[in-house]
C-alpha cells in the first residue's frame, strides 16, 4: 500500500505515529542528562508548556534534576513559587544554581500562588518558573498552561505523586522516585509511545559523602560516624 | 432642564422645561442642580488627561476641548486609532464625548457639536461646515432672528451674504469666527498650562465602605496623572493615594497608600494594576468620601529602547514591573531573594531578604555540603533501637560535621550534622544535639533539619 510508505511527518510536521516520539516544533532546553533527553520529544524540556514533576515528597532530587536546565537559562531569573520548605541559599549554590538569579515567592493562599505564577508567565521575564502545588484544579492547570504557551519560560509544576492519577494538560509528566545514586524517572505522559520501564538517572552532587568503598566495608555506619571517620574516606 | 437621560425622555421630560413641569409629568424624576464649578473642573480633568496625545490642549466654551494632534497622528497609528484611544481615556474618566477632527480648531469645534465627524482636507471641511445650521456659531446667535428673517438657515447661507454689509451690521467677530473655522484666518488658542507638581482630588458620589470601590476613582486620577506626565515628559517613581474620610467632629486622618516604584513609569495600565492590588488588600477604618493622588517623586522619562531585536522574554523593566506587581499583592515579605550570611549556624546563614532591599553579597564559603531545603524548625526524630527513625530507620552516609556557634549572641547551638539515608534511598540532613557530660545519661536527641532536593 502506498499509504504505508508515506511517513506521518511528511504530511504535516506536527503529526507523528504513536510508535515514534513527536518531533518537537517548539524550543527545548537541554536536560543535561543524555539518558533522559533521548526519551523526550525534541530532546529536552519543552519551553513554554506545562511540565509536571510528581514527587513522593520534597527533597528527592527534583532541583538537582532541573539544575542543568536552570543554569542554562542564561542570566534570566528563576522563580520559585510557593516552595514547600525554605530553600537554602548555600544549598542552592552547592548544587550549582546561581543564587543571585533566584526569586522566591511565598503565597498564603492557593489563589495568590496561582495568580503569581500566571503573572510571572505573562511577564515572561523569568527564564524558568517552578511552582509547587499540593492540589490544583484542572481548570487552573489549563489556565497556567495557556499562559505558559505565550511565554519563553520553562514552566515546571512540582506536585505530589498522587496527582499521577489525575488528568493534566501538561505536555510532559514525569514521576520521580529516589534511588541509590539519584532518581528513578517514570515517564507518565509524553508525546510519543508509552514507556513502561523507568529511567535511572544519577544525580550530582550526591549528598552521600561516604565513598562507595567505605560503604562496602559493611561496618555499622552509625558507629563509624560516631567514632569519627578518617578524612581519607571522605570524597 | 438642560440635559435628560433616556428614561426621562421616555417619561416625556423635554429640554427647557421648568422644575414644576417635570415634577407634574413624572414625580420620581431625580434632578440635580447644574454646578458650573464642577463642570469646569471636569473639563480641566479631560484637558489634562488628553495631554497624553499632544501638549497643545485648549479648553473652549460649551464644554469643548480642542487638542492639536497634527504632529501626533503617526505616533498613535492614525486618526481613527487616536480617536479610539481618546474615547477610552474619556471612558476611564467616566465621560462620553463626541469626537471630531478637522484641519482647523474652530472647524473641529463646530463639527463636534453635531456628532463624530473626522475630516482631513480643508475642502471637505468646507463642504461639511456649510451644511451645518447657522445657530451653531455662537457669534451668530444674537442676530438669529434678523438672519432667519433674511432667509438664512445654514452657515453656507451666511457665507453667501455680502461680507462688507455683514461686517457693518454684525461686527467683525462673526466674520472672524467663520474665517477661522474655514481656515482663511489664523487661529490663536490659550493652551492649557500645567502646574509644576501634580495633585488631583475627586469627591466620591457616595460614601464608600469598600476599598475595592475606590478603584474606579483611582483610575480617573491615574488617567490625569498620565496625561500630566506625558506633557511634562516625566516618569513617576513614587505616588501616594490618600483616601479621605469623614470630616467635621469625628474627623479621621486620611488613609494613605504609598507606592514606590522600582522603575520610573508613565504607563497608565501598570499604575492602575498596582493600585488595584493595594486597594484590594487594605481594610478601611471608615467610609471614604474623597480620593487624592499626589506624584511624590518624578524624574525625566527615558526614551524607549531602540534595540532592533528585542531581548527574548522581556526587558529588565518588564521584570521590575513584575516584581512591583507581586510585591503590591503579596507584600514585601513574600517576594524574596537569597542573601546568605557568613555564619556557621545553618538557620542564620540561610537568610532571605525582600527583593526590593538592596544589599551587598557577602563572600561565602564554597563547597559546603548543604541541603537544598531547610525545614522552618528542626523536627525531633523518633528513636528505634538507638537509631533515628523517619519513616524508616536512618543510616548515616556521611561523616559528622560539627557546628558549634552562637555563644556570642545567646543562641548557642552545639550540633553534629549527618547525612542520613532512609530505606527508600531518600537523603535527610539530620543532627544530633550534643549535650554536656552532665546530661549524658539521657538518650541522644536527633533532629531532622533539611532535605536534599
Amino acid at each position: 500500500m502506498s499509504t504505508a510508505t508515506v511517513t506521518a511527518e511528511e504530511i504535516h510536521p506536527s503529526l507523528w505515529r504513536a510508535s515514534q516520539l513527536a518531533r518537537g516544533r517548539g524550543r527545548v532546553v537541554e536536560t543535561g542528562y543524555p539518558v533522559l533527553s533521548a526519551e523526550l520529544p525534541g530532546g529536552g524540556w519543552p519551553v513554554g508548556a506545562l511540565i509536571d514533576l510528581m514527587v513522593q515528597q520534597a527533597g528527592v532530587g527534583e532541583l538537582r534534576l532541573l539544575r542543568p536546565a536552570l543554569s542554562g537559562s542564561g542570566n534570566r531569573p528563576v522563580a520559585f513559587v510557593q516552595p514547600p520548605h525554605t530553600p537554602d541559599g548555600l544549598g542552592l549554590s552547592y548544587i550549582g544554581l546561581p543564587i543571585e538569579q533566584v526569586l522566591r515567592v511565598k503565597a498564603q493562599k492557593t489563589a495568590d500562588a496561582l495568580w503569581s505564577a500566571e503573572q510571572i508567565l505573562r511577564a515572561g521575564s523569568c527564564g524558568a518558573l517552578i511552582f509547587w502545588a499540593q492540589y490544583a484544579q484542572a481548570s487552573s492547570l489549563r489556565r497556567l498552561h495557556l499562559a505558559a504557551q505565550s511565554s519563553e519560560t520553562l514552566f515546571v509544576m512540582v506536585r505530589p505523586l498522587a496527582a499521577v492519577q489525575d488528568s493534566s494538560p501538561a505536555l510532559l509528566r514525569l514521576a520521580l522516585r529516589p534511588s541509590a545514586d539519584g532518581l528513578t524517572v517514570d515517564i507518565v505522559k509524553r508525546r510519543g509511545p508509552a514507556r513502561a520501564e523507568p529511567l535511572s538517572i544519577p544525580l550530582q552532587p550526591t549528598p552521600v559523602l561516604l565513598s562507595r568503598h567505605a560503604r562496602l566495608s559493611r561496618r555499622p555506619l552509625a558507629e563509624v560516624a560516631a567514632r569519627g571517620v578518617p578524612t581519607e574516606v571522605v570524597i | 432642564m438642560v440635559i435628560t437621560d433616556g428614561t426621562a425622555r421616555a417619561a416625556g421630560v423635554r429640554l427647557g422645561m421648568k422644575r414644576g413641569g417635570v415634577l407634574t409629568l413624572s414625580p420620581e424624576t431625580e434632578m440635580h442642580e447644574r454646578d458650573a464649578a464642577k463642570e469646569a473642573a471636569a473639563q480641566r480633568e479631560v484637558g489634562v488627561a488628553l495631554m497624553r496625545f499632544s501638549p497643545e490642549v485648549a479648553l473652549l466654551d460649551e464644554a469643548t476641548v480642542v487638542v492639536e494632534v497634527g504632529a501626533s497622528l503617526r505616533l498613535f497609528g492614525g486618526l481613527l486609532a487616536l480617536c479610539r484611544e481618546a474615547k477610552a481615556v474619556l471612558g476611564a474618566l467616566g465621560l462620553t464625548a463626541r469626537i471630531s477632527a478637522a484641519p482647523t480648531g474652530q472647524g473641529g469645534w463646530l463639527l463636534a457639536k453635531f456628532g463624530n465627524r473626522r475630516v482631513l482636507k480643508l475642502a471637505s471641511l468646507e463642504q461639511r461646515l456649510a451644511a451645518l445650521p447657522m445657530m451653531a456659531v455662537p457669534e451668530v446667535r444674537p442676530f438669529g432672528d434678523w438672519l432667519s428673517g433674511l432667509g438664512c438657515e445654514t452657515i453656507a447661507d451666511i457665507r453667501r451674504l455680502p461680507r462688507a454689509g455683514l461686517q457693518r451690521r454684525c461686527g467683525e467677530h462673526l466674520l472672524d469666527s467663520l474665517d477661522r473655522a474655514f481656515g482663511t484666518a489664523p487661529e490663536l488658542f490659550d493652551w492649557l498650562e500645567l502646574p509644576p507638581t501634580f495633585s488631583a482630588r475627586i469627591e466620591m458620589p457616595d460614601r464608600l465602605e469598600d476599598a475595592d470601590g475606590a478603584v474606579f476613582g483611582a483610575h480617573r486620577l491615574i488617567v490625569q496623572l498620565c496625561g500630566w506626565l506625558c506633557a511634562k515628559q516625566l516618569a513617576v517613581t513614587a505616588i501616594r493615594l490618600l483616601l479621605e474620610h469623614e470630616r467635621g467632629r469625628d474627623a479621621i486622618e486620611p488613609t494613605s497608600i504609598d507606592i514606590a516604584l522600582g522603575e520610573p513609569t508613565w504607563k497608565e495600565e501598570h499604575l492602575v494594576r498596582l493600585l488595584k492590588e493595594r486597594l484590594h488588600r487594605i481594610e478601611l477604618a471608615a467610609p471614604v468620601i474623597a480620593l487624592r493622588l499626589d506624584a511624590l517623586k518624578v524624574e525625566s522619562a527615558a526614551p524607549a529602547s531602540d534595540t532592533l531585536f528585542p531581548e527574548p522574554g522581556g526587558s529588565k523593566e518588564d521584570h521590575a514591573r513584575l516584581l512591583e506587581l507581586l510585591v503590591a499583592r503579596l507584600g514585601e515579605d513574600n517576594v524574596l531573594r537569597p542573601a546568605p550570611t557568613a555564619d556557621h549556624r545553618p538557620e542564620v546563614a540561610n537568610r532571605w531578604v525582600p527583593v526590593t532591599l538592596k544589599s551587598k553579597q557577602q563572600a561565602l564559603p564554597l563547597g559546603l555540603p548543604r541541603p537544598t531545603w531547610m525545614l522552618d524548625g528542626p523536627v525531633r526524630l523518633l528513636m528505634r533501637q538507638h537509631r533515628p527513625f523517619y519513616g524508616s530507620p536512618l543510616r548515616m552516609v556521611s561523616p559528622a560535621e560539627r557546628i558549634e556557634a552562637g555563644w556570642f549572641d545567646g543562641e548557642l547551638v552545639t550540633r553534629d550534622y549527618f547525612v542520613a539515608q532512609g530505606e527508600d534511598q531518600s537523603c535527610y540532613w539530620i543532627y544530633r544535639e550534643r549535650v554536656s557530660s552532665r546530661d549524658a545519661e539521657e538518650e541522644q536527641r536527633w533532629f531532622l533539619h533539611g532535605l536534599f532536593g
